[in-house]
């Protein structure tokens, strides 16, 4: 993998709005930080290589690399990466919220890890009225209160790098697919550290379509009410075309088609819908909003899942094949669309010393493309 | 000089010219004095407010130069001697009210006092204030050594009282900064009994309300005035304070005042020049006394102005010999227009010397002194080359730390409007290049204002602005009044370091005390910019995060005007001075120096000069001597290396 320094960071991402505000170069070092979904370069940093680039998922990511580290092969494009199985889920009777997203599998298996001791803390999104706000969880009661999506760009990975400062080395995250792909380039030890030790304990990714630009999204909604009282946000399947905003005074509906617009330009170089660089991946199970799809990656995450099961934290069922045939359809829709993007603005594979935004083969490019047709 | 002020009949002084300046007003008698700080004006007031008590003559800071004449104005109408002093930027402020004034007249002796200062040693601009004579047409004089600094002051009272109008007195940085020696005269015994008449008749000068116009009428004021000038250039025909030396039909004359008449001699006694070489010296600049003009311009046809900033000398001369050329005939003209003499920056003896050379043909071998360069060698071999940066432990460092990072954090490429003071610094790299706008006192405030309006036009950048906390009350708060009431969405971060601390720590309204060191009524800015309906906010500016946290919300929630104020006392102030608050330390086995992480924050970017980056261990350290001990670089470092511990008394 190619690594560059800040001065390019800067320039090709952050001035280009390939930015998605992971917060993977935050809190590494006084220079890059955020602020309201938005990452900020504060002074001029004059390394040549350094973990802010290594790490940003728009930044020379290397997908065979990392797919060879993580999964033992190289990336080859499926719609929804290297899996061991996908199953329905929801939180068991033992964990409990009227917060959860969907089916609660998300906080009910980090309850579970950081209440077996199998992360010591646990990397999560908590909101200050409608801005995201990441924070480093200890407790298990603590992770009720971070449940529920932000749809709008949040610098998680921040309280990741300040989890690492801390000596913190079992980590737990609950990622976007941004998120996850800039953890995997940190767990890689890009800058080839002598004492570097994989501080990720468990990857919980989530799925992700795309995230809202936070300032634009507040404005957007200011217009319409009062953004401060917002409770939950929820975006129901397909055909309903609408997004949901539960506040003091009940449901308000607004048009999807307006929150589009305030979808941060770099979602659409993103290829990753389920979140392939983690354990566990999770989202909404079409047509049911009270249940999860849960697609299980890694041993480490199978055998979580089984524990947990055991212990009461989760129940799960087999997924219908047509629910698995939609989801695939839909992740195959995302990486053609973003793959065409990538080519067209010459950012993908590129030649003669020109940094890249993603490489991979040319293979997997081929069988992406080939694939389904996005609408 | 309070000391020996009262002994009589002594041997040469050796005097600073501002300090000739204000003995020279003493012995005039003076009652008032009053001024706004400014360099190189400020050690008059500081002088005579340190004289005050021991004369009984009432000394203050006033707001702002134009409030300074006023005050000035009204001892003179009640008959009273008054002394006004500024720098040459304050003559600008002043000059709506001079303007005034030299229509209504005066009655006790005034003289308003302009220090300038050519090649802005100390200043943003090197603005000449001659030009303001001839634009509120009143009479100029321009000392040129320190005897004349002291003689010349004191009979500028004299010259006020005899014309009845404002005299105006011209120093330069040279002349009130550099020392000479001075005979001093006697002190008054005597003071007047003040008494404002204004029961005469509206043109009764003596007796009447002093009024500047008459509307529609202007003969009625403006007749007498120039009437005036007319009398004083009478007088100025036979002034001592017009000098020429040299042959009485010289190659070349220079005309030639204030310290560039040093200048002028110095090069032409270098040269050999004695015989060939006349110098005109004027004292009394303007109205220029034509006949003894004309008379020396009889004498040559080559004529040089050596004159600093404006070419004022030159242009009134060449109007004289144009309005006389039927007699004189033609001459030559030498000076700035010619090229002859730097049209900007400060005149040195090097530089008449060339352009004598250049006139006269003269063979250029090695300058006999080769003066500039013989210093300029010997103090870049004694100095060490420093960059124009605040001072360790000063708060503006801080202050700039934090708004650069709020504004950038923003995001929406917000930007600060400044003024002048010491935080007129921030364009620089100490000041993290934060101000994007420096003009007079106060307008940073005012052009925040105007950017805040065009917001409406589909602008989304951030408006700050910042001013001093004596500039705040200098010309601020009107502009800050046109930005609340008009709603103008901008903040206005007042960097409040408890006094006038650019000039040395001259009280504002501020504070409580006055420049005699009395009790005065401290007014609180906070409830000013409060009873204006603005949101005001005050934060220690030593608190990085807490600042910044501030700025960020404020600028998010920016509805109208805004204030923050951001206090903490000058690292130079009296209080603060010698004294550190904290031991400063860094801890060299968690340095992360220039690795990635940190990549030398502190030495690179910060760049407090009590930090210092050792090139051989590859970390930082503190310079114990230059640290102030304020502490603030222990929250900038990112490893936490950098730790503070309460200082022992
Ligand atoms: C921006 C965004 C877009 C999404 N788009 C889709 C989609 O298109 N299709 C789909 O099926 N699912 C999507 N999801 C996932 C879905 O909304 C649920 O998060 C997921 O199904 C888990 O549900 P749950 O009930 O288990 O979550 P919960 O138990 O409620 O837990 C939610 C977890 O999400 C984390 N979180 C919340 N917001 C963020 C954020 N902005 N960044 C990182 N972590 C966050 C919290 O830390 C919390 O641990 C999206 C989520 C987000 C944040
Ligand atoms: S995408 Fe993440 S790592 Fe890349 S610049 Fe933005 S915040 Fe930093
Ligand atoms: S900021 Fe801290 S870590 Fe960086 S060079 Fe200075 S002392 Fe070292």
């Amino acid at each position: 993998m190619r690594v560059f320094g800040p001065k390019e960071l800067q320039t090709d991402i952050i001035e280009k709005g390939l930015c998605s505000g992971c917060g993977g170069c935050v809190d590494i070092c006084p220079y890059f930080r955020s602020h309201r979904g938005k990452t900020a370069m504060l002074f001029p940093c004059t390394l040549e290589k350094g973990s802010c680039y290594a790490f940003c998922p728009k930044a020379e990511v290397d997908l065979d690399e990392l797919s060879m580290r993580f999964f033992g092969r190289t990336f080859d494009g499926s719609p929804l990466g290297h899996h061991l199985s996908i199953q329905i889920s929801r939180a068991g009777g033992r964990v409990s919220s009227p917060n959860f997203q969907a089916g609660g599998t998300v906080s009910a298996l980090m309850a579970f890890a950081l209440m077996k001791g199998i992360v010591e803390a646990a990397v999560l999104t908590d909101r200050e009225k409608l801005l995201p706000l990441p924070r480093l969880v200890k407790d298990p009661s603590e992770v009720l209160r971070c449940a529920s999506s932000k749809y709008s760009a949040a610098p998680t990975l921040s309280a990741f790098n300040r989890a690492v400062r801390e000596g913190i080395d079992r980590i737990g995250v609950v990622a976007t697919p941004c998120q996850a792909l800039a953890l995997a380039q940190l767990r890689s030890n890009p800058l080839q550290k002598a004492d570097f030790k994989d501080p990720a304990a468990l990857v919980v990714g989530l799925f992700c379509t795309w995230s809202l630009d936070f300032r634009a999204f507040k404005d957007y909604l200011a217009g319409k009410m009062d953004p401060s009282i917002i409770r939950k946000v929820d975006i129901p399947p397909p055909p309903a075309e609408i997004m949901e905003i539960y506040d003091d005074q009940g449901k308000r509906e607004i048009p999807l088609a307006e929150v589009r617009q305030l979808v941060l330009p770099s979602c659409s170089f993103c290829l990753d819908m389920t979140a392939e660089f983690s354990d566990l991946s999770v989202g909404v199970l079409e047509g049911r909003p009270d249940l999860n799809t849960l697609i299980i990656r890694t041993e480490r995450g199978m055998e979580i899942v089984s524990q947990a099961r055991k212990e009461g934290f989760l129940f799960t069922e087999d997924l219908p094949e047509e629910n698995l045939k939609h989801l695939a359809w839909a992740a195959a829709n995302k990486k053609k669309r973003a793959l065409v993007k990538i080519k067209a603005e010459g950012l993908f594979n590129t030649g003669d010393g020109r940094r890249a935004v993603l490489r991979f083969s040319d293979e997997a490019a081929g069988a992406i493309l080939a694939g389904e047709d996005g609408k | 000089m309070t000391a020996g002020a009262k002994k009589r009949k002594e041997a040469p002084r050796l005097l600073m010219g501002n300090e000739a300046i204000a003995r020279g007003a003493l012995e005039a008698g003076i009652q008032i004095a009053s001024g706004y700080p400014g360099t190189p004006s400020s050690e008059i007031i500081e002088n005579l407010s340190r004289s005050a008590a021991e004369r009984n003559i009432y000394v203050e800071w006033s707001t702002n130069e134009k409030v300074a004449t006023e005050v000035a104005a009204a001892a003179s109408f009640a008959g009273l001697r008054a002394l006004c002093v500024m720098k040459q930027n304050g003559v600008n402020v002043a000059s709506d009210f001079l303007l005034h004034l030299a229509h209504s007249g005066t009655r006790g002796g005034m003289v308003l006092v302009s220090c300038d200062d050519p090649g802005a040693l100390s200043s943003v601009n090197e603005g000449d204030s001659r030009p303001f004579a001839r634009i509120l047409e009143v009479p100029l004089l321009e000392p040129g050594d320190f005897q004349e600094a002291k003689d010349m002051t004191k009979w500028a009272f004299e010259l006020s009282e005899e014309i009845r109008n404002f005299v105006f007195l011209r120093s330069v940085t040279r002349m009130s900064h550099a020392s000479g020696s001075v005979i001093i005269g006697d002190l008054p015994a005597e003071t007047r009994r003040p008494a404002f008449r204004h029961k005469g008749s509206l043109l009764d000068p003596d007796n009447g309300p002093v009024i500047s116009l008459f509307p529609g009428i202007p003969e009625l004021k403006h007749g007498p005035q120039q009437e005036k000038l007319r009398r004083a250039a009478d007088i100025f025909e036979k002034s001592p304070f017009n000098t020429y030396q040299g042959p009485e039909k010289p190659e070349l004359l220079i005309v030639t005042s204030s310290a560039c008449s040093l200048y002028s001699r110095e090069a032409v006694h270098l040269l050999g020049l004695k015989d060939r070489v006349g110098i005109l010296k004027m004292g009394t600049t303007w109205p220029l006394p034509p006949e003894l003009v004309k008379r020396h311009l009889a004498g040559t046809d080559r004529i040089l102005f050596v004159e600093e900033v404006m070419p004022f000398l030159e242009e009134n001369v060449k109007i004289l010999a144009a309005e006389a050329a039927t007699d004189l005939g033609i001459k030559y003209f030498y000076g700035k227009k010619s090229g002859h003499i730097p049209s900007v920056g400060e005149l040195n003896p090097d530089l008449v010397l060339s352009a004598l050379r250049k006139i006269l043909n003269l063979p250029s071998e090695k300058d006999p002194s080769d003066f500039l360069k013989k210093a300029e060698s010997i103090a870049a071999s004694a100095a060490p080359h420093r960059e124009l940066t605040f001072c360790p432990g000063c708060p503006h460092r801080a202050s700039y730390w934090s708004i650069h990072n709020a504004i950038e954090l923003d995001g929406r490429e917000g930007f600060v409007c400044g003024d002048i003071g010491c935080y007129t610094l921030g364009f620089l790299p100490c000041g993290f290049g934060t101000l994007k706008t420096i003009h007079s006192m106060g307008s940073g405030t005012g052009i925040a204002g105007g950017f805040g309006q065009i917001r409406r036009f589909a602008m989304n950048q951030p408006i700050l602005a910042v001013c001093g906390d004596s500039t705040f009350f200098h010309a601020a708060i009107p502009a800050l009044i046109n930005a609340v009431h008009h709603r103008s969405p901008i903040t206005v971060i007042v960097l409040d370091n408890r006094g006038t601390a650019m000039t040395g720590f001259q009280p504002h309204p501020g504070l409580a005390v006055s420049a005699m060191g009395e009790q005065a009524v401290d007014i609180d800015m906070a409830e000013i910019c409060r009873a204006l309906g603005a949101r005001v906010e005050i934060r220690d500016p030593f608190d990085l995060e807490e600042t910044q946290r501030t700025l960020n919300l404020m600028m998010e929630e920016a509805g109208g005007a805004q204030v923050l104020i951001l206090r903490q006392a000058c690292g130079l102030s009296p209080e603060k001075k010698g004294k550190k608050l904290f031991e400063v330390k860094v801890d060299e086995s968690v340095c992360v120096g220039e690795n990635c992480g940190c990549n030398r924050l502190c030495t690179r970017i910060f760049r407090c000069p009590g930090l210092l980056w050792d090139g051989q261990k590859k970390t930082a350290r503190i310079d114990e001597v230059i640290c102030a001990g304020c502490g603030v670089c222990a929250g900038i470092c990112p490893s936490g290396a950098i730790t503070k511990r309460e200082a022992q008394a």
